[in-house]
């Protein structure tokens, strides 16, 4: 009889003790602990405060960028790449030479003359893992995720979406036929 | 009829039926399928049948150069992505004898206890909702965010990291880094008592895991179990204190072993209160860390240029949030790996599922798989 009245006892307060907590954490909910209507609006990004120079340390997975006028077609990236999602073919032309039928220009931002025209950069953003190591080995620092480094130029893109699966392969290097790449890197330019 | 038709007949069994749980089954935390045996209600064998998240790990870290296999150990244990980098870089930097960085060891311990809390949190909370708690998995959630904030404050991403590197870190902490890991450790550690309230005290919930699926110490070690797993059946083996590696002998904790004290030593109950009290251990962890860590140095001065080590071969195993993970690495002195096997608790927790599941009831078997905290990312690999 006395087991009997016990468990009643322990089933009906351990019940007690749930709805306890529960009810506590519904009178003093918190403000803005629900849920947030997400396109319209979401959560801060958390803010870094490093103290160093952005450039050095950037920390946001987002989408891949490459400023092609900087890029000196080193494939650095491309081997590093896990899954191979970076896809380069470039041209050996003139060191230092502005081509501007192909849109090339000579001389990087960092003063590093290029020997080589890029006919395709491709980065396959479906494949990408978001590993960030395309970023660490380049020279001139032309790679990156956006929101980074030149967060004002390219503002930050993680949500990005496409409704065609071909629209993820973002394509960075300029348009070029094969008439312009022949006559861009001489008559019998030979490729790298 | 009497006595002598019965023994012609032989003895009276009724039928077995064939039970597939799985593949797609919310309550195997993952893709895999059991073939459960069973007589009635009864269990009588659980065979589990891997391989639906095999995705050639091992075979293919011989293709690609060591600092690419770091991301793809992520992917192994996708919950513990930064004990998994912990225990790779750890065994890389024994083969290639690299001294890193005080500054670094103490990031790297500061990052693998919170992950290791953030694990145990999902360990827990899911395996409430195993058992039919739905609210602590949401309380337990919303803490584990708080975490992954932290994450993503330090390095970008909020699951997968690839954040240590061979001989360093990716990122050093954020300035502000110390203040926030306080906050949050203020915030949480009074929220484990409030856990314990709501589901590890509550008395469905021990009449649920108390005395079911019993692990005797002696079962837990001939299968090579390891991990919460092991000290929940009172086997005081942690390889951080017993093996240690990194810089774990500066800091001062108690492993926690399962006492049975609802029930038998060794039961769902053990192991899952073996988790929550590790959580308070690795609080404790973090706190000594951010007390004692060196500021300034680089944290890319260790890291080499090229990633050859030399010939030779090495297995070093670390203590993931599931037991003892050991990567072993044969290298013949080029850029990639020759061989690279890992070794992982998920795997061998998963191999007792059959030996403590037998003559339990269907729904106690999801409870005992649920208690051993396997994650089929790892199993499979």
């Amino acid at each position: 009889m006395r087991a009997y009245f016990t468990t009643i006892w322990e089933s009906v307060s351990t019940l007690i003790t749930g709805m306890a907590i529960t009810w506590r954490h519904m009178v003093n909910i918190r403000k803005g602990s629900v849920t947030l209507q997400y396109p319209e609006e979401r959560w801060p990004r958390p803010e870094r405060d490093i103290g160093f120079d952005q450039g050095e340390y950037n920390v946001i997975r987002s989408r891949l960028h490459v400023d092609m006028d900087d890029c000196i077609g080193c494939l650095k990236c491309e081997r590093v790449c896990p899954v191979d999602c970076i896809k380069i073919e470039t041209h050996r032309v003139d060191k230092g030479e502005d081509i501007p039928d192909v849109g090339h220009t000579g001389i990087t931002s960092n003063g590093t003359k290029k020997a080589l025209l890029v006919t395709r950069f491709d980065i396959d953003m479906t494949e990408c893992c978001y590993c960030n190591l395309c970023t660490y080995p380049c020279p001139e620092e032309c790679i990156y995720m956006t929101g980074g480094p030149n967060s004002e130029k390219h503002q930050i893109d993680y949500e990005f979406s496409q409704y065609d699966r071909n629209d993820m392969v973002y394509r960075f290097a300029k348009e070029t036929s094969e008439e312009q790449v022949a006559i861009a890197t001489g008559e019998n330019g030979e490729k790298k | 009829m009497g006595v002598g038709s019965v023994k012609e007949v032989g003895p009276v069994q009724a039928e077995q039926m064939v039970l597939n749980i799985g593949p797609q089954h919310p309550s195997t935390h993952g893709v895999l399928r059991l073939k459960v045996k069973t007589d009635g209600e009864i269990v009588s064998e659980v065979i589990p049948y891997i391989g639906y998240l095999h995705r050639c790990f091992e075979k293919h870290a011989e293709s690609i150069t060591y600092e690419q296999v770091i991301p793809f150990t992520d992917r192994c244990d996708y919950i513990a992505s930064m004990n998994n980098n912990f225990g790779y870089v750890v065994a890389m930097e024994e083969l290639m004898d690299i001294k890193v960085p005080e500054r670094v060891e103490y990031i790297r311990i500061i990052m693998a206890e919170l992950n290791r809390i953030a694990s145990h949190l999902l360990a827990l909370g899911v395996y409430g909702l195993d058992v039919g708690a739905f609210t602590p998995f949401l309380h337990m959630f919303r803490d584990r965010e708080r975490i992954l904030d932290i994450f993503e404050l330090t390095c970008g991403a909020r699951l997968l990291y690839n954040y240590m590197w061979v001989g360093g870190v990716s990122h050093d902490l954020p300035r502000n880094f110390e203040s926030i890991c306080i906050d949050f450790l203020d915030y949480f550690e009074p929220n484990i008592p409030e856990f314990n309230e709501l589901l590890t005290k509550n008395k469905i919930f021990i009449e649920r895991t108390a005395d079911v699926g019993v692990m005797p110490a002696e079962v837990a070690i001939s299968y090579g179990v390891s991990g919460p797993n092991l000290r929940g059946s009172g086997v005081k083996w942690d390889v951080r204190r017993d093996e240690p590696y990194s810089i774990y002998n500066k800091f001062d904790f108690e492993i926690p072993v399962g006492t049975g004290e609802y029930g038998t030593l060794g039961d769902c109950w053990d192991r899952f209160w073996v988790r929550m009290l590790e959580m308070q251990e690795s609080c404790k962890i973090i706190r000594q860390a951010l007390k004692t860590i060196p500021e300034g140095g680089d944290v890319h001065a260790m890291v080499p240029k090229k990633i050859r080590p030399p010939k030779g071969s090495i297995y070093r195993r670390t203590e993931s949030p599931r037991g003892d993970l050991g990567y072993y690495i044969i290298s013949d002195g080029s850029e990639i790996p020759f061989r690279m096997k890992m070794r992982s608790p998920a795997l061998t927790a998963l191999s007792v599922l059959d030996e403590i599941s037998a003559g339990w009831m269907i729904s106690d078997v999801i409870a005992i798989l649920g208690s051993l905290d396997i994650v089929l990312g790892e199993i499979d690999r």
